[in-house]
């Protein structure tokens, strides 16, 4: 190990993040490797490790000949500081080698308060932060992930982004950079070639201009660069790979456990949910498959709890033969299984009862999302208060006492009617547990939180104002006043990272200078409550002469051109917008296996078919 | 049957696994080997692993011992390659035996000591530290988890045994100690802190500290 590391990790918090050496870490031979690969999580080991997105690209960049593809995550504060007194570099956990010196740094990006680690990172690395000031084509710097389905407030420093899945894209992309770098490409060359492949969007090759009062004018492609760019998705989930041996790290991580992913995508539709619209069409992974790489999974890694994992878990067809496969192996090994992403409703109800037979009774949570019918029917959330209710009844009955409730105040059409709603599902849960409970005198925990909507791309709430932070703390007042049962505790999410957030996700290009002056002033980890702050940000907008409000508080229109205007997940516009007038008239729309309401994400299947 | 002990090595990245993760990656290691160990009775039985003699983080071993008990099946002599194998980089298992001699046999430890200082200073600084040892007494504050004041002092004089081994080498100092091992123990940490805080005038930028033997009561080696 490096003489430098050793010094610094004497002094730092949690040294085992920082130094690789876990049990399947890859190891290669770096004469036979003729590319490296940095994977770059901008947060925490801890929650980088516990990504299973990561994991899966690391498997499969490792499988390919010639490539080591290797971690790196951000470093928490005193690290940095080490790092930076005694000018170590920041380096990749398998090799000890600085990044720098890589082929492609790859970063992966699942939310916008991440940027800013991104930024971070490549200082720390010793790299220019913009594309444009890293002439040749090594380091290739790729971006991927969720948020990067609106990558323009990142645009000038990434090369390259990934759109969608990235199991055959980034294979390809680094297939291109090693011909590029055989042929002695210039960067220019090798972007041009890169924005031919299917997914790939290179933020240089786009003009954008904007009108005086602001809106873009145009989105003008450059060097034959494609009008729109689709998302890459995996069709066949049981063809493609899934991390049976992967990484057990030494030390405690956020998700220490086996993750068995059911299905990608999502049937129902929410109408707020970008993860819903940006990873149609759902597609199943075959129960028996499934069950085998379960049991392998908890054979490889030794983990003893398993979490069936993806964005609606219950509305797994096969879940409960699923289950039952599983717990054949899982209760005489001792391993548990968890079912996050609860439905409120008693089939979820009863399978989480076999699954946690004899366990402790943990909470339990639900996302109702808003409190009245109406709002949940107007933003296509298709839970009744029935369900709720019934399902809480079994639940107090079978002898639990704490539910958690989680709500979005702000949501488009909301009235004060629809905040006070929220109270009121909350007092009823509290007397369907009075009424049902076989022991009252334990008293019973219900938890109501909130958090300010932020609208996103690629949803049909994408044209919406977020409420001012203003009129979220009004309404948080007015329901805390509202709700006063000592039963319920009221959390609510401070609205400045919801606001921040807002501005990031719709934001288009010119956020970049707002990004890079907010960093210059310290701005790393602004999804930590330990680092975020707020006012550097407002500050960092009132250099760069940009209004955030413009970005998070106003109403675009039908025709206005958005910044993510290039980049498809094979929804159609129209029927965004479509969605949008139906959750104004109240109209839910059937989830997909009720009725195909021709989103047009079965384009992207074989065949022109959704299957599940 | 008594229980199954191993000895392992544990260096390089492995020195930054806590005690507590180091259970948890051994626990592990076994079901990964596919080896059945023994659990504990009672309303929640958990395998039973047992390390006499916690290592400091950021330590160094080549002699550490872990005592768990086999159920059917494994064998003592392919164990240790399965479960090398089954471990993280840098833990080498490299013996497994039946126990039997008792955790409180366990008496010294012979560690091997490196400091580093800034400038070429490591004779003096030698010098400095030995007189500390010949001292009557010698207390150092260390931190206790224990004590409300979040400190307790001890005087570290009785527990170090021996002297064994000096060396002098520009900016390094290395130092070969046997400590009393338990009850009550000396972790060499606490020696280095009193010699900081003594002599701040041989600033160690860094320290390193590897056991290399563990004794019995005899000063025969302990397993
Ligand atoms: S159920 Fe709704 S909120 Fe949950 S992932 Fe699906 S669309 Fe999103
Ligand atoms: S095309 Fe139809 S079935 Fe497929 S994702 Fe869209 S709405 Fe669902």
């Amino acid at each position: 190990m490096d003489h430098k590391l050793e010094k610094i990790l004497a002094r730092v918090q949690k040294p085992g993040r920082y130094v690789g050496g876990e049990y399947k870490a890859v190891q290669k031979d770096k004469a036979e490797v003729d590319c490296r690969f940095a994977f770059c999580f901008p947060d925490t080991y801890e929650i980088g490790m516990s990504n299973l997105g990561m994991r899966i690209l690391y498997g499969v960049m490792n499988k390919m000949p010639g490539v080591w593809c290797e971690r790196v995550f951000a470093p928490w504060g005193d690290m940095e500081d080490e790092m930076r007194k005694e000018g170590l570099p920041l380096y990749a956990l398998e090799s000890g080698d600085p990044i720098k010196d890589f082929d492609i740094i790859g970063f992966s990006l699942g939310y916008e308060m991440a940027y800013t680690n991104v930024l971070n990172m490549l200082d720390l690395a010793d790299l220019p932060l913009r594309s444009a000031d890293r002439p040749g084509i090594t380091p290739l710097v790729v971006a991927g992930g969720t948020s990067t389905y609106n990558p323009e407030p990142l645009a000038p420093f990434v090369d390259v982004v990934c759109l969608g899945e990235g199991e055959d894209a980034l294979p390809e992309l680094t297939n291109l950079y090693r011909k590029a770098k055989r042929e002695n490409w210039t960067k220019d060359q090798l972007l041009r070639e890169a924005s031919r492949l299917s997914g790939i969007y290179v933020p240089s090759l786009y003009e954008v201009t904007y009108g005086e009062d602001g809106i873009i004018s145009a989105i003008t492609p450059k060097d034959g660069a494609p009008e729109k760019v689709t998302k890459r998705l995996v069709t066949d989930m049981d063809r493609s790979y899934y991390p049976v041996e992967t990484i057990v790290p030494s030390t405690e991580i956020t998700h220490d456990r086996v993750m068995l992913e059911l299905f990608r995508g999502c049937i129902r539709g929410c109408r707020f949910c970008q993860a819903g619209f940006v990873y149609r069409p759902v597609r199943n992974r075959s129960q028996e498959l499934l069950v085998q790489q379960g049991i392998d999974a908890c054979k490889a890694s030794g983990y003893q709890e398993m979490t069936l994992l993806s964005l609606s878990s219950s509305d797994y067809p096969d879940l409960l033969p699923l289950c039952d496969g599983l717990l054949d192996y899982c209760r005489p090994n001792n391993v548990s299984i968890s079912l996050p992403s609860l439905r409120a409703d008693n089939f979820s109800m009863e399978l989480m009862e076999k699954l946690q037979a004899g366990g402790r009774k943990s909470g339990l949570t639900f996302a109702p999302e808003a409190g009245s019918q109406r709002l949940r029917d107007a933003i296509n959330k298709n839970v009744t208060e029935e369900d709720l209710l019934n399902t809480c009844r079994t639940a107090f009955a079978g002898g639990w006492s704490s539910v958690k409730l989680y709500f979005m105040l702000g949501l488009p059409t909301e009235t004060d009617e629809d905040v006070l709603g929220i109270a009121d599902l909350a007092t009823k849960v509290y007397h369907v547990w009075r009424n049902n409970t076989p022991n009252r005198s334990r008293g019973v925990r219900i938890t109501v939180s909130t958090s300010c909507f932020v609208p996103k791309s690629h949803t049909p709430f994408q044209w919406e104002a977020q409420n001012t932070m203003e009129e979220y703390m009004r309404k948080v007042t007015l329901l805390r006043d509202n709700m006063r049962n000592k039963s319920i505790t009221y959390n609510w999410h401070d609205p400045d990272t919801s606001f921040l957030e807002a501005c990031l996700s719709r934001g288009d290009r010119r956020l970049a200078d707002v990004i890079e002056t907010a960093w210059k002033n310290g701005a790393k980890f602004d999804s930590w409550s330990e680092y975020f702050n707020f006012q550097t940000w407002m500050d960092a907008f009132q250099t760069n002469g940009l209004d955030p409000a413009f970005y998070a508080n106003r109403e675009r229109g039908k025709e206005e051109i958005l910044p993510w205007k290039v980049i498809s997940d094979g929804v159609k516009d129209s029927y965004l917008w479509k969605e949008r007038k139906a959750a104004y008239q109240g109209v839910i729309t059937p989830d997909c296996w009720e009725k195909c309401s021709g989103c047009g994400a079965n384009k992207l299947c074989e065949g022109g078919v959704c299957h599940g | 049957m008594a229980d199954q002990r191993i000895l392992f090595t544990k260096s390089g990245t492995a020195q930054y696994i806590s005690h507590l993760d180091l259970m948890h990656t051994m626990e592990r290691a076994f079901l990964r080997a596919g080896i059945t160990i023994r659990h504990t009775a009672g309303f929640h039985p958990h395998p039973y692993v047992s390390i006499p003699l916690p290592l400091p983080l950021g330590f160094s071993s080549d002699c550490e011992i872990m005592e768990f008990g086999l159920v059917d099946g494994a064998t003592m002599e392919t164990l240790p390659q399965q479960m090398t194998d089954a471990l993280p980089a840098g833990i080498k298992v490299l013996q497994c035996y039946e126990g039997g001699q008792a955790f409180k046999k366990l008496s010294y430890v012979r560690y091997d000591i490196t400091l580093e200082f800034d400038a070429p200073m490591a004779p003096q600084a030698a010098e400095a530290f030995l007189a500390l040892l010949k001292r009557e007494s010698f207390v150092v504050r260390k931190r206790s988890k224990k004590a409300k004041s979040g400190f307790t002092e001890v005087d570290v004089i009785p527990l170090v045994e021996a002297v064994e081994e000096v060396r002098a080498d520009g900016t390094f100092l290395y130092l070969t100690l046997l400590l009393k091992a338990q009850n009550p123990g000396l972790n060499p940490d606490v020696l280095l802190q009193g010699f900081k805080a003594e002599h701040p005038e041989f600033p160690v930028v860094y320290s390193h500290c590897h056991r290399r033997e563990i004794l019995d009561d005899r000063k025969k080696t302990y397993r």
